[in-house]
């Protein structure tokens, strides 16, 4: 009964991820200023979410290993690394993709790219060590020593780090409705990243109380510049003009001036705009979430049963892996 | 925009799709199979430990009765302890 249930439910991820697939080309609505591009936020950032859970999972297992000695724990820890890995290096991809879509560039190291990049050295390092061990016993415990650190790293790299920087490409706060951006300060003549856009402040022009900003946007793609005029009342300390980005809701917003440094905070401000306060859109990004969680979990199976069937095969014949 | 250039876009999203559709089919006949294959490998293999833990595979010996007494023969040779 039980394996019944399990075949009826792969079949159900088979058909849910199928559903979700033709969701995200033709249901799901184009994003307002990314057109077709923005669709990847469907599969981009589950396989993003699922890799976390991979990581955390290979900690669990790789913990319950040394605790219990138990050689199944080492499997499961090292097929939920490796799965993690493979969603890691998926949301990497297709985060490239967007990329050179939306700004016509496949990699330039941003503090999200850089972050990834390092989660992927690090746990390729484990695999690394794994295929470097010959003594079997030693093999797994180091490599669940390795794996609980390395877990270590995971939150940093992937919440933290991208965060910490003060301008990132990697449009978080523009796509989630009703967060607030940090913005970028930048001195006249010094060029920036806002959201996914390239910008160049030109001038800082003073009116009495009111100062007005000439910045130079750039499309996604770099195809055309826009030269947009935020301002800024000194006096109140209020924004005031929020010109929007060509073709999109977002606005950009002066948020503060030093004239002494001759510098402005340029910021984005979205009102409602993201992408996932669609409701389509939102229910599709759930779905696709769960399909690519429930995929990571029957993956994990399959990959911890077969280390587990290669490891008795070779007890029984004598050879080492 | 011209009416051709909208057909296109619309066109390459439905090809994205068929690709998109395709590569997930493979995916998923692959991930069946090896599922299959790797279920059926361990119950092989647990039910052939089973039968290993039941009875040996190979007998060493068999005790017959002689006269009525009991001799231990191995291929077929009586053995003396």
């Amino acid at each position: 009964m039980a394996q019944h249930m399990a075949q009826v439910g792969k079949l159900l991820i088979g058909i849910w991820m199928a559903g979700v697939v033709v969701a995200m080309f033709a249901i799901v609505p184009q994003y307002e200023g990314l057109g077709n591009a923005g669709r990847i936020i469907i599969m981009h950032v589950p396989t993003a979410w699922v890799s976390v859970v991979a990581f955390a999972l290979s900690a669990l297992f790789s913990g319950l290993y040394l605790w219990k000695r138990n050689p199944v724990y080492d499997d499961y820890a090292l097929a939920a690394a490796e799965g993690g890995f493979l969603f890691t290096a998926l949301a990497t991809v297709t985060g490239m993709i967007f990329s050179e879509v939306v700004w016509g560039v496949y990699w330039n190291w941003d503090p999200r790219q850089t972050s990834i990049f390092v989660l992927l050295l690090i746990y390729a390092a484990l695999f690394a060590l794994r295929s470097a061990l010959d003594d079997v016993q030693r093999r797994r415990q180091l490599s669940a020593v390795y794996s609980l650190f390395a877990f270590v790293t995971v939150p940093f790299l992937v919440f933290v780090a991208p965060r910490m920087a003060e301008s990132t490409l990697h449009p978080n706060c523009v796509f989630i409705q009703g967060s607030h951006c940090d913005g970028i300060t930048l001195e006249v003549g010094r060029l920036g990243l806002l959201g996914d856009r390239k910008i160049e402040l030109l001038e800082l022009e003073r009116d009495g109380d009111v100062v007005t900003a000439q910045v130079l946007v750039s499309e996604p793609g770099l195809a055309t510049e826009t030269l947009l005029r935020p301002s800024f009342n000194l006096a109140t300390g209020t924004m005031m003009d929020r010109p929007e980005f060509p073709g999109v809701r977002y606005q950009l917003g002066l948020e503060r001036v030093d004239l002494a440094t001759n510098s402005g905070l340029l910021n984005i401000e979205a009102p409602g705009s993201g992408v996932l306060a669609n409701r389509t859109t939102l229910f599709t990004f759930l779905a696709s979430t769960g399909a690519f969680t429930a995929l990571f979990f029957w993956m994990l199976h399959v990959r911890a049963t077969l280390l587990g069937v290669a490891w008795r095969l070779a007890q029984r014949e004598g050879i080492r892996l | 925009m011209s009416p051709n250039t909208v057909l296109e876009a619309s066109a390459a999203l439905y090809v994205a799709l068929a690709v998109a559709l395709a590569v997930w089919f493979a995916v998923f006949v692959y991930l069946w199979r090896i599922d299959a294959q790797a279920r059926e490998l361990k119950r092989a293999l647990e039910q052939q430990r089973d039968q290993e833990h039941i009875r040996p595979a190979h007998p060493k010996a068999t005790l017959t009765r002689v006269n009525g007494e009991a001799v231990e023969r191995e291929n077929g040779d009586a053995v003396t302890r």
